[in-house]
């Protein structure tokens, strides 16, 4: 399946090309879990405080659907 | 020993006091808005003689303890009509504190139309005629000020909005760079310093940190204890000091939450462009700095340094302002945005009123929505004091009226900050009930609906964010009146030994055996004590609600209203 992937505040270093907020296709087998999309990114898990699919919290576990789109991001903080 | 200084401008008379019993054990919002709440009538005119402008230090500022150099500032508002405080960081709140200073009051109101500074300094403090410094704006008043008086001073100071009396102006101090860009911003006490006839208040303090503390080796150890606190969690240790403020910009937009085109969408195209990854990357290219400290002893350094196409340096920009200059308006450019915060800042104008005041002219047709160079020229009047410079310095609220928008984001006439309370309801609660009018930082719900900091609660469900905003809002009376940054929340709030650790420091600065529901019920008080100053100058529960499209027009991408019950927004404050 394909999924539109975020990463953004440092997270994009650790894929290669990749610059924050800019959206990246992947293609992943159906069944994928969040904490799978992470691995499969090359992110430590420990790095990603906060997961968004299509706008809503998600936990690493949460089974991903077709055409998500998966925003992650360390901690981050203002106001 | 700490003592009031009270300047009486229609006499003139400048008298330090001692602090009456009753007063000792408060600082900052919590004194401010008590000697508010003691000294001011109600229903008095905001920009007559019965008005004050009362400027304080927090309990724990000019000590050694972490981030704790937050002055307020507090008043009857021209914008919302209610008791104001409004929260700065800068420089000028560790030296007030360091001279012994608990409060300065600004009460009367001179006869003539000069103008005058206040100096203040270890030898004591004077009125000085100031004419020469009129209609200057604030970064040329700073530079003036620490030219004639010292490198080191603060100067708290008000640009052409606040002598024009305008409701959007804000009271601005510097840093210790020199940039007047540290704004007690919100309510327009802008104006009531400039009904006072006082241009510029100059404090001259040869120490920063040295406040008596009664017990040293213990708050050393609180304060060192409490520093740890901060550099541990990942909010306050990592993303704060990395992008600042602005790195909310990409995750609010993701949530949904960002209020795109006058509060239209949730999410904005350009966010990226805007964002605090952005702004660090040009600023740094270009020589100014990713991080940088509001004031000394900070250990969360959110600010930045933004060197812009001019030359001038725009000295932060943060997530509220990049926001409201930015996609509130469907502008994609940081430097658009940075000019933009430069002359709200010279002109001594709260940027977040102005943006949503842009947003309504936006809406009316004024000026196009995306066209940066159209909110740049409408800014510009504002220091002429044309027709239109003074609706924009007016706020939201007042343009809405002028031109007939409805679609007005502004909650007791204060404007909306940067969430859409469709988005994060937890926000929307505390923008409709605060005394403060609409204001993010008074409840910051994001915290839970957002950041995932102190727990979770579903920013699109309205369950819960009455108990939320609730408890915040108690919380950060508190902080307000510490002299803390308000930031020290995203730690405290994940760890169980944050606020015992300023309990801590409390008791060893001052001798006291306070507990943290001590502490919590000066938050409560707080708020019972601005509520019933409101109460008294006329604020119903009618004006605790929300604009009306809120609940009537979907936000995309969620589509989703505001629908936090009345009923349930009138038990906020059932304390």
């Amino acid at each position: 399946m394909r999924l539109e992937v975020r990463v953004f505040s440092g997270l994009e270093k650790f894929m290669p090309g990749a610059r924050f907020g800019q959206a990246i296709e992947v293609e992943r087998p159906e069944g994928t879990t969040v904490a799978g999309l992470v691995d499969s990114l090359g992110i430590p898990r420990s790095q990603v405080f906060t997961v968004l699919v299509n706008g809503r919290h998600a936990a690493m576990d949460a089974v991903l659907q077709p055409g998500d789109r998966v925003s992650l991001f360390p901690p981050v903080g203002g106001g | 020993m700490s003592r009031f200084l009270r300047v009486n401008m229609t006499t003139g008379e400048v008298k330090f006091e001692e602090v009456p019993e009753k007063y000792m054990p408060l600082g900052g919002r919590a004194l401010t808005s008590q000697l508010v709440y003691d000294e001011v009538p109600p229903t008095c005119d905001p920009l007559g003689p019965y008005n004050k402008l009362v400027i304080a230090p927090g309990l724990l500022s000019g000590t050694s303890a972490p981030s704790s150099g937050r002055l307020s500032v507090g008043g009857k508002s021209p914008l919302t009509g209610g008791i104001k405080e409004a929260n700065a960081g800068g420089i000028a709140s560790q030296k007030l504190a360091n001279l012994g200073i608990k409060a300065i009051i600004l009460e009367g109101k001179p006869a003539g139309s000069d103008w005058y500074l206040l100096k203040v300094t270890p030898e004591g403090a004077e009125l000085l005629p100031a004419g020469d410094l009129a209609g200057k704006g604030t970064y040329e008043v700073t530079a003036i000020c620490r030219e004639r008086y010292g490198k080191k001073v603060a100067v708290i100071t008000i640009g052409p909005a606040g002598e024009m009396l305008m409701p959007a102006a804000g009271v601005t101090n510097n840093d210790s760079d020199g940039n007047s860009s540290r704004y007690a911003g919100r309510g327009g006490l802008g104006a009531v310093m400039g009904s006072k006839r006082i241009k510029a208040i100059v404090v001259d303090s040869p120490a920063t940190f040295d406040v008596p503390v009664q017990d040293p080796e213990r708050f050393k150890a609180a304060a060192r204890k409490f520093a740890k606190i901060l550099q541990d969690h990942p909010v306050t240790g990592q993303g704060l000091p990395s992008y600042g403020t602005n790195v909310l910009m990409n995750i609010i937009n993701e949530a949904g939450a960002l209020p795109t085109r006058n509060f239209r969408f949730g999410r904005f195209d350009k966010a990226a462009e805007v964002s605090g990854e952005k702004l660090a990357e040009v600023a740094v290219a270009r020589g100014g700095k990713a991080t940088h400290a509001c004031h000394p002893g900070c250990v969360m350094r959110c600010s930045n340094v933004y060197p812009m196409p001019d030359g001038k340096v725009c000295a932060p920009i943060e997530y509220e302002t990049a926001w409201c200059f930015g996609p509130n308006l469907e502008i994609g450019d940081l430097d658009v945005i940075a000019k933009l915060n430069y002359i709200c800042n010279d002109v001594g104008l709260d940027t977040i009123e102005v943006g949503c005041t842009l947003g309504v002219l936006a809406e009316a047709g004024v000026i196009p929505f995306g066209d940066g160079e159209a909110a740049i020229r409408a800014l510009e009047e504002v220091a002429k004091g044309t027709p239109l410079g003074r609706i924009l310095g007016g706020g939201s609220a007042n343009a809405g009226k002028i031109y007939g928008v409805t679609r007005v984001p502004a909650v007791k006439g204060q404007g909306i900050p940067a969430y859409d309370p469709r988005g994060c309801k937890g926000n929307g609660v505390t923008y409709a009930t605060t005394p403060m009018g609409a204001d993010h930082t008074a409840g910051y719900a994001v915290t839970a609906n957002i950041l995932k900091v102190g727990g979770f609660v579903d920013p699109l469900k309205a369950e819960s964010q009455v108990e939320l905003s609730r408890n915040l809002q108690i919380a950060t009376a508190f902080i307000d009146s510490s002299g803390l940054c308000l930031f020290v929340a995203f730690a405290v709030l994940d760890n169980p030994e944050g606020m015992p650790a300023i309990v801590e420091m409390l008791n060893a600065m001052y001798g006291l055996n306070l507990t943290a529901d001590d502490v919590l019920n000066m938050g409560k008080q707080v708020l019972k004590v601005e509520r019933e100053f409101n109460r008294k100058a006329g604020f119903t529960s009618a004006d605790d609600r929300l604009p009306e499209f809120f609940s009537q027009e979907e936000l995309p991408p969620h589509n989703t209203v505001f629908d936090v019950r009345a009923e349930e927004l009138d038990q906020v404050f059932n304390f």
